[in-house]
């Protein structure tokens, strides 16, 4: 029994770093967006002048904001950014499921190879992928050329949503493909060989035994991706600009870096965070339900 | 200019921790403009016809210094300095200089308010900027001792509206807000014989291959003079129209946004984009080989819109007298001529007339308008400095437009 008492007080220390790490540098700079969301903006020099007390929290900035976002031109921005990030991650899963699936199941010998081929783009810079795309696609690019001989006229950077999206795709691709992989590669091959002895088919066991035991994996690397992607303001700064798709990342961007009102964009932000707490509550909640069914 | 480059974050907290701390102002450069006297404090800001002295806060260096040596950190714009001149100012004074980059003019001013950074010498911020700068103490007076060179800036940069005197800022570069377009893919350039060219932003002809300044200031200036309204209004219903205006021409025109027009125009996947002049200068050097000079146009109003950048030395310069040879370094006008060469953007001097520019090939005949003399400098338009308030309109508008 005291021994037992003695390996929690362990364990309780073994979490003492990544509980440090995350007060330093997650909460306690979270709280620093708030106090700057509900502060003031010196009237001289134009900065944030955050309110470390929150009983001087003010809230206009926040309902203004909150107006443009329920009534106003944000409205469109957080709409667009929504449709961006679930087309994005719905075609990333449509790319990104085989590749894990046959390099978990099938690639036999050469999966350590292809493993590390997956892994090279993480090696390079996500804004010199974005460039080098952007190089690409240009009027004279290799890729423009490409689809022109075979008679596919198309200006990819005059500022199209399809350009972001698939800019989205290629870029966090990888971010899916990994823990999805890990999810299969632990799948028990015993449970498929049980579904195939008792009559089922190639395709009915692979959606009956594979695709619902890989559904953890699935929505962990879902959320992986779509976190990022909905703060992202690069892809769209590279391979668009354009006003029509202009997502909430980039009115972050120009409030904070821009302006004289960056407790604007700090609201922008914790709005975007709150959303996305919904988003990570549903991930939490389905997969606890799957743990409990698979344990049952 | 109010924008060079995108894509760097910014860690804004640093910024909001300093702002935290406040700042004492000196007393001088406050004007009550509301009861309370606190946060309705405002600062004086200069306009052509209301110019500014500022005060004088802190003194000169003295008379007669040896430079310090060392390494002279120099913050400015990115692609903003030849790197050629740099290092002849290197070896000329057996220097070492170091250049740290800024995105924007908010960026610049956070990173030299934090103290983090210090810089001696600060390069590329325009006047919207500079009242603040004297109120945070951040810039030394200047001595002109120092500055043998000055008597070449233009005449009506040597004592400015926005710095009575000259007394913290020297002109780095002058510039103009206009058009840049082909001249060689069909451009309708009679609207830039109608005398309002900023039409042709709304012709649904150019959509796809259009572009526009990312920089609200630039933007919105445009379209009030446009409209033939004050480029500098804060009135909501002016802006309102200019947000309707914006929005109109991202349905005929869906533009770009960016400030990528020296290299887009020659390359030729723009074909009209609102630039600074100096982008048209700098993009001759960015024409494919088998391409003329001529293919490059440059469209401004005849009441211009015209600004300049500027150097200033930082009131915790480590080596303010090096700076300011710097500073005279770059007044003498070899240096600025091959400094030009590589930068685009035209020394606000007055040694170098448009024609000595064109005969000496570092513009092309073609491009003679996107040059600003100083009789043109005198007499255009002034993007100035914003109230607060109406700054706050100002980004609102431009939030809205970029939101689509």
């Amino acid at each position: 029994m005291r021994r037992n008492s003695d390996g929690q007080w362990l364990w309780g220390l073994l979490a003492g770093p990544g509980t440090t790490w995350l007060l330093l540098l997650f909460a306690l700079p979270f709280y620093g967006l708030a106090c700057m969301a509900f502060g003031e903006i010196d009237p001289i020099f134009r900065n944030a002048v955050p309110a470390w007390n929150p009983l001087d929290w003010q809230f206009e900035n926040f309902g203004d904001v909150m107006h443009e976002i329920l009534f106003g031109s944000q409205r469109r921005v957080f709409v667009r950014t929504i449709l961006y990030v679930a087309s994005a991650v719905v075609l990333s899963f449509l790319v990104g499921y085989p590749v894990a699936y046959y390099l978990a199941r099938h690639a036999g010998r050469w999966r350590g190879l292809l493993l590390a081929l997956m892994i090279l783009p993480f090696w390079v810079n996500y804004l010199m992928r974005m460039l080098a795309w952007v190089n690409l696609l240009q009027v004279d690019g290799w890729a423009t050329r490409a689809f022109s001989a075979f008679g596919l006229q198309y200006n990819w950077l005059d500022g199209k949503a399809i350009t972001v999206v698939l800019g989205l795709v290629y870029g966090y691709v990888p971010f899916l493909v990994l823990p999805l992989y890990a999810s299969l590669e632990r799948l028990d091959v015993r449970l498929l060989e049980a579904a195939r002895d008792l009559g089922a088919r190639p395709g009915h066991a692979f959606r009956m035994v594979t695709m619902p035991l890989s559904r953890p994996g699935m929505m962990a690397a879902g959320v992986i991706i779509a976190l990022p992607m909905f703060g992202d303001y690069y892809t769209n700064d590279m391979l668009s600009r354009s006003p029509r798709t202009e997502m909430i990342g980039n009115q972050v961007d120009f409030y904070i870096n821009g302006t004289s009102q960056p407790q604007k964009g700090a609201v922008l932000v914790l709005v975007l965070s709150a959303m996305l707490v919904v988003f990570m509550s549903y991930y939490l909640v389905s997969t606890m339900r799957m743990q409990r069914e698979l344990q049952a | 200019m109010t924008a060079r480059h995108e894509f760097n974050r910014r860690r804004f907290l640093q910024g909001s921790a300093a702002v935290a701390g406040g700042l004492m102002l000196p007393a001088s450069i406050l004007s009550a403009c509301g009861d309370d006297g606190g946060s309705g404090a405002a600062l004086k800001l200069a306009r052509p016809d209301k110019p500014v002295t500022l005060p004088t806060v802190g003194d000169a260096i003295a008379n007669g210094l040896s430079h310090e040596g060392g390494t002279l950190q120099i913050l400015n714009y990115v692609d903003y300095l030849n790197p050629d001149v740099l290092a002849r100012f290197e070896e000329t004074y057996g220097v070492k200089t170091a250049v740290t980059t800024y995105d924007t003019e908010e960026i610049a001013l956070n990173k030299l308010r934090s103290g983090a950074y210090q810089p001696d010498l600060i390069l590329g911020l325009t006047e919207s900027v500079l009242p603040r700068l004297v109120a945070a103490d951040l810039l030394q007076p200047l001595n002109k001792s120092y500055l043998s060179n000055f008597n070449n800036v233009i005449a009506g940069l040597r004592d400015p509206y926005y710095d009575l005197g000259a007394q913290y800022t020297v002109p780095y570069i002058i510039y103009s807000t206009g058009i840049g377009y082909r001249t060689d893919m069909d451009v309708d350039t009679s609207y830039f014989d109608s005398g309002n060219g900023w039409d042709i932003l709304w012709d649904p002809a150019y959509s796809g291959r259009l572009g526009i300044l990312d920089s609200y200031r630039d933007v919105i200036g445009s379209v009030l003079h446009r409209n033939g309204a004050d480029i500098n209004t804060g009135d909501q219903k002016v802006l309102d129209t200019v947000l309707a205006d914006l929005q109109a021409m991202t349905a005929a025109t869906n533009p770009k946004i960016d400030i990528l027009a020296y290299t887009e125009i020659p390359a030729g996947t723009r074909v009209v984009n609102q630039c600074w002049s100096g982008d048209m200068l700098l993009g001759v050097w960015y024409l494919p080989e088998d391409a003329g000079w001529d293919v490059l146009g440059y469209w401004q109003p005849d009441d211009m819109v015209t600004g300049n950048d500027l150097f200033c030395v930082t009131s915790k310069s480590s080596r303010p007298v090096l700076a300011h040879e710097f500073i005279n370094f770059f007044l003498d006008v070899d240096n600025a001529l091959e400094n030009f060469g590589w930068t685009g953007y035209q020394p606000a001097l007055e040694a170098l007339p448009a024609s000595t520019l064109i005969e000496w090939e570092y513009v092309p005949a073609g491009l003679e308008n996107a040059l600003i003399t100083p009789e043109q400098y005198a007499a255009g338009n002034r993007g100035v400095a914003l109230e607060p308030e109406v700054d706050a309109r100002w980004t609102d508008v431009w939030a809205a437009f970029t939101a689509g």
